[in-house]
């Protein structure tokens, strides 16, 4: 049974069917790529799967339930954390707390302690600056704490929405290699990204959407071949 | 001004800008989750004076549905002060239930819930005015147990007295200000209270349940509100169903002073205005209600953003 699975799943803003008749499945341990152009819905469909924007149609399942229609906060409890676009920090507070809010949902203040040290360890700049408030940070600080919070829910699925956006090279590689790693401590991962190169390299599986619809997906290394999607998608 | 009346104004001042600094945190604590006003605050406020009126004295006028009923038992003044409080709180729960989130869930216009607001104040003060009429209902002498009415010292030859009632309510409002201080500063209630009202989008993300926290937010409203028209009906007495209209626009003028939203802001516009008009002279009390507004009009010139507010950003 795949962790995550939408069903013929159509999102809308308004008049606007933003996500058409989408079919896809995450299976637990792996890291998927969603990629396709601005406005393909990519982040249209990680909205919906944390419930944020209300589905139109179809169903969405979380290790085998149905969590089409839960508010937001239920699904963040049964273990979906999303690192929203745009790196939204809570800029109004301090580095440790936005990490302290990211395990609101968790009463085990051990745990908590032992993972916001882990935090730390992984991502030593938000250490220097722990008690800065988080509107203070770089873009790319930003986007670290943004994942760090993620994480300190201790997610089963990861949903991470553009984690390169806007940063430099440099940074994106090692924010790259973070997402490695924690797939490789049992995180799995459902990524939307621009840089689809990249991403699909880091990825095992790869969905491709175009104007809502699923056009292409199968592995990531046969898509990185692919003469349309290099056409369409990676300049090549 | 002699030095006495300069102490004597300076203790009137704060113990009514107290008051005015736990009402306006009422108004405080909704927009800055909502973004918008309540303007049933003042209903509220009015609530909460006869509410602890009744629980305190336990009996009414002759006016009205429940006149010459009266109470089995009546509860000590700190009790009926909570209990009360507790009960506006309830209230304003019921004022977030019915008059803001039904309009929320439709994405209507933020305008509307002002409209709406003003539309629960009517029904407020109509019900009140249905159930006991209009007269005013002053607290009995020794409401508050065994205690004098008046602490008096010399200041250089000349009296300053502090009243009891005034010496209750500032220490009741900063137990009050010292514990929402305390929640929405230090506590994992109170950060998960601020990351909604930064962000409620991200804030559910983070698993925070954005309309339990405003319900949380409603009803603490609601208590502050409750205990400010309690604490200034056992002062002054409490002046019939719209005894907290002027109480009402003033906390507007007091949050938009001290800067909207902003908690230490609403706490101090409470003070300044307080004193402001402690010391308007006797001889002018007619003009004391306008003193809050002429002040605020002086601030704004210079500071159009209030005493501690930030410079509004936009919102995309």
């Amino acid at each position: 049974m795949a962790l995550l699975e939408l069903e013929n799943v159509s999102v809308g803003y308004g008049s606007i069917q933003a996500v058409r008749q989408l079919s896809l499945t995450v299976e637990e341990g792996e890291i998927v790529t969603l990629i396709g152009a601005n406005g393909a819905g990519k982040s249209t469909t990680l909205r919906a799967v944390s419930r944020l924007l209300k589905v139109r149609q179809g169903a969405i399942r979380f290790d085998g339930r149905d969590i089409t229609s839960l508010p937001p906060d239920r699904v963040v409890r049964l273990g979906i954390a999303q690192g929203p676009e745009g790196r939204q920090v809570l800029a109004l507070q301090s580095v440790q707390d936005n990490l302290e809010l990211g395990a609101y949902v968790r009463r085990d203040r051990e745990g908590i302690r032992e993972d916001l040290a882990r935090m730390y360890r992984l991502f030593p700049r938000l250490d220097e600056r722990r008690h800065q408030l988080a509107g203070t940070l770089s873009g790319g600080e930003q986007q670290m704490l943004a994942i760090a919070r993620a994480l300190m829910s201790r997610p089963r699925l990861l949903l991470l929405d553009e984690p390169s956006l806007g940063l430099a090279p440099l940074i994106v590689l090692e924010i790259f290699s973070i997402i490695r790693d924690l797939n490789a401590q049992g995180v799995t991962i459902l990524l939307v990204e621009q840089n689809a190169k990249l991403a699909m390299q880091h990825s095992a599986r790869t969905y491709l959407l175009e104007a809502g619809q699923m056009v292409f997906s199968g592995p990531s290394s046969e898509l990185l071949e692919d003469e349309r999607v290099l056409r369409a998608y990676l300049g090549g | 001004m002699g030095t006495a009346q300069l102490i004597q104004n300076l203790l009137n001042g704060i113990s009514i800008g107290s008051v005015y600094a736990i009402f306006a945190l009422g108004y405080t604590l909704v927009f800055s989750i909502l973004g918008i006003i309540n303007f049933a605050h003042g209903a509220i406020f009015t609530l909460g004076a006869y509410l602890t009126y009744a629980l305190a004295v336990g009996q009414f006028g002759i006016n009205g549905l429940l006149s010459g009923m009266s109470l089995e038992r009546q509860l000590p003044f700190a009790l009926a002060l909570l209990v009360g409080s507790v009960l506006a709180g309830a209230i304003g729960v019921l004022v977030e239930r019915f008059a803001f989130r039904p309009l929320r869930n439709r994405g209507a216009d933020p305008l509307l819930a002002l409209v709406s607001s003003l539309g629960v104040a009517l029904v407020i003060v109509n019900a009140i005015q249905y159930l006991v009429g209009a007269e005013i209902y002053t607290f009995p002498a020794g409401v508050y147990g065994e205690l004098p009415p008046a602490l008096m010292f010399q200041v250089s030859g000349h009296p300053v007295v502090i009243r009891t009632v005034q010496a209750i309510i500032f220490a009741v409002c900063l137990l009050i200000l010292a514990v929402v201080g305390y929640l929405v500063r230090f506590t994992k209630f109170g950060k998960a209270l601020r990351a909604v009202a930064e962000n409620p989008a991200t804030a559910s993300l983070l698993g925070i349940s954005v309309d339990r926290f405003i319900l949380v937010t409603f009803f603490m409203s609601g208590f502050l509100g409750g205990t400010a028209g309690a604490l200034v009906g056992t002062s002054f007495g409490v002046a019939g169903p719209y005894f907290g209209v002027t109480y009402g626009l003033k906390g507007l003028a007091v949050i938009v002073l001290g800067g909207l939203g902003s908690i230490p802001g609403a706490v101090l516009g409470g003070v300044v205005i307080g004193l402001s008009e402690a010391f308007v002279p006797a001889d002018y009390g007619a003009y004391k209600e306008a003193v809050a507004f002429a002040f605020l009009f002086i601030v704004l010139l210079f500071r159009p953003q209030g005493i501690l507010g930030r410079k509004q950003l936009q919102k995309v």
